[in-house]
């Protein structure tokens, strides 16, 4: 089935990111414009959600209601609430802060995972902090003592940076694309299995985007997962390789399908619209596209 | 200790033989310098260590409040209490002599502030402070809420009775701020564009004819900062390379290369001539040949 794609949105190049749907409406971050944006499919409405967000990314709603954002000006994932405010979560990785956070799943169990990754522009204030050195997938919850007591903890240690994340349905499997877009780098999509303790066993190598003479195959970035539990990713470009793709991948691994996505640099994608069969993808370039039914 | 003199005169305010001391060496971000001449004590802050410090020779170093909810700038009243830019504490608080604290102001017509940054208190008992938003997005510097809700970074005035006003709202980024010794002028300088304007204060406390004083001078690292006026109306401000010293007329006399970052500075010591420094890591302290102007309290 062939996809047609609508532009819902264009910045005019700049870049767009993360996405969370609130069961109306598509939320999706300007980052460099410091806004959440908001489309609502059943009257075409956009909107301005939440303005002065420092580069929020990645976006998901969290169990209590709150929508966390990986604020990459700020190096902290913040809960963003319905009165308008804002809160930080936990900002250490065993004692120290780690890097800027970008993209983030929800556990559904009141917790989430989150790529930290290096960034090219410098955090707010003082650089007073070094970055880890690692980048890896950090999982965010709430620790034993009761309420606002959050805690990070690292669950990745072979990743090198660390881009879309999501959760398969049972929330048994971990998906990570690990996206280096260099010559000579790594851009595979794999898939972790969780242990019975939360840490990560050896991963499965989904798919890996190559590199030939015209240039590297831009990698996956954002990730997630339908009704189904079929892995959804987004890469490419329209200079090298096969171009700007979605990817379908069954859980066992198998890619059961691609659409080709009109001339962009696809960085994020998400379910949303009525029965969540539509399909939004962010682009680099600062387009919002929707497609109305994403089956196949 | 390394100069950079703009005018040969400039040994008057920075004699030759001035030397830059350490106070302290081991903070995570330094700000905040006063005096107390009741006491004879110097105060600053460190804002990502949560602490309010104080410091007398012979005595050493003590914590006066630790958590301080990340306060910043600091000042003394008339009657000798701290008055503290809340920063991401978000407001303007007072540290009573009992030790309680007594909150002056937290909102402005129904918008919570955003981070007071630097304040100082006029000789008929009111208080100027700048509120740019940097607490709430700065590393490490975070308070309870992360939420802008003003849309522009401006000057406010608490007066005697506690009622709040706008004294202006045309800065990128206010951040230090200091009266000339009549208080006829209000210097206020802006980080993002690394300059000072002046304005002409009216009787009533607001402020006109606002002008472009000076730009700051150098590609080093550095920006404005704190800013503090000596009684002969130089006005020191922090910048590229550390402590930029300007004239009344706004020409640069010379600048006091800081190792670091510079943050800000205070006039002390019992004849006002010791010029103390906060940076990132440290606070210094350089005599000079002028006195700044004193911290009244009465």
């Amino acid at each position: 089935m062939n996809w047609s794609f609508k532009n819902i949105f264009d910045t005019g190049k700049r870049p767009l990111g993360g996405m969370a749907w609130d069961s109306q409406k598509m939320l999706f971050a300007d980052v460099n414009d410091n806004s959440i944006r908001s489309f609502d499919p059943s009257t075409n409405a956009l909107s301005i959600e939440r303005k002065y967000t420092n580069r929020v990314n990645g976006i998901a709603f969290g169990d209590d209601g709150a929508l966390y954002g990986c604020q990459e000006g700020s190096r902290r994932v913040i809960r963003m609430l319905n009165d308008g405010s804002s809160t930080s979560t936990a900002t250490h990785l065993l004692g120290v802060p780690h890097n800027h956070p970008h993209l983030i799943v929800s556990d559904r169990q009141g917790g989430f995972l989150f790529t930290d990754c290096y960034h090219p522009m410098l955090a707010s204030g003082p650089q007073v902090f070094p970055m880890l050195k690692h980048q890896s997938v950090l999982r965010l919850h709430l620790g034993p003592r009761p309420q606002s007591h959050w805690e990070i903890q690292r669950v990745t240690f072979d990743t090198i940076r660390p881009r879309g994340v999501a959760l398969s349905l049972d929330r048994k499997t971990l998906y990570v694309s690990d996206t280096t877009n260099e010559f000579g780098g790594r851009r595979e999509i794999r898939a972790y299995p969780i242990l019975e303790d939360g840490t990560l066993g050896p991963f499965v190598l989904f798919h890996t985007f190559g590199e030939d003479s015209k240039g590297i195959h831009r990698g996956a970035e954002g990730l997630t997962i339908d009704q189904q539990g079929n892995l959804f990713a987004v890469a490419g470009d329209n200079r090298s390789g096969p171009g700007p793709m979605v990817y379908i991948f069954s859980p066992a691994g198998q890619i059961i399908t691609t659409h080709q996505l009109p001339d962009c640099i696809p960085t994020n994608c998400a379910f949303g619209g009525p029965d969540l069969q539509s399909l939004f993808v962010s682009t680099e370039d600062g387009k919002l596209l929707m497609t109305d039914n994403a089956s196949f | 200790m390394d100069v950079d003199m703009a005018v040969p005169g400039f040994h008057k305010v920075v004699p030759s033989d001035s030397k830059l001391e350490v106070i302290a060496n081991d903070l995570l971000f330094g700000e905040g310098p006063v005096w107390n001449s009741k006491s004879g004590e110097f105060f600053w802050v460190d804002i990502i260590n949560d602490t309010i410090w104080k410091y007398k020779k012979g005595v050493g170093r003590q914590i006066v409040m630790r958590p301080s909810y990340k306060a910043d700038g600091l000042t003394f009243d008339l009657e000798g209490r701290l008055v503290v830019a809340g920063w991401a504490w978000r407001r303007v608080w007072r540290l009573e002599h009992d030790g309680s604290i007594t909150t002056l102001c937290t909102e402005f017509e129904g918008q919570k502030l955003n981070t007071p940054n630097d304040i100082v208190v006029k000789s008929d008992g009111s208080i100027y402070f700048t509120d740019p938003s940097g607490a709430l997005n700065n590393v490490e510097m975070h308070g309870d809420d992360l939420q802008r809700y003003m849309d522009y970074h401006g000057v406010f005035r608490i007066d005697p009775s506690g009622k709040v006003t706008l004294v202006v709202k045309d800065f990128v980024y206010p951040n230090g701020l200091a009266f000339s010794a009549d208080e006829s002028l209000l210097y206020i300088n802006d980080t993002r564009e690394n300059l000072i304007k002046v304005y002409e204060v009216n009787s009533d406390g607001s402020v006109q004819n606002g002008r472009i004083f000076c730009k700051l001078v150098g590609s080093e690292a550095g920006v404005a900062d704190g800013m503090k006026v000596d009684v002969e109306g130089n006005i020191y401000c922090t910048g590229p390379a550390g402590i930029q010293i300007f004239s009344p007329d706004g020409n640069l006399l010379g600048r006091i290369k800081i190792p670091g970052h510079a943050t800000n500075l205070g006039f002390g010591d019992d004849d006002w001539k010791g010029l103390y420094i906060t940076t990132y890591s440290s606070v210094f302290k350089v005599r000079l040949g002028i006195a700044g102007l004193p911290v009244k309290i009465n």
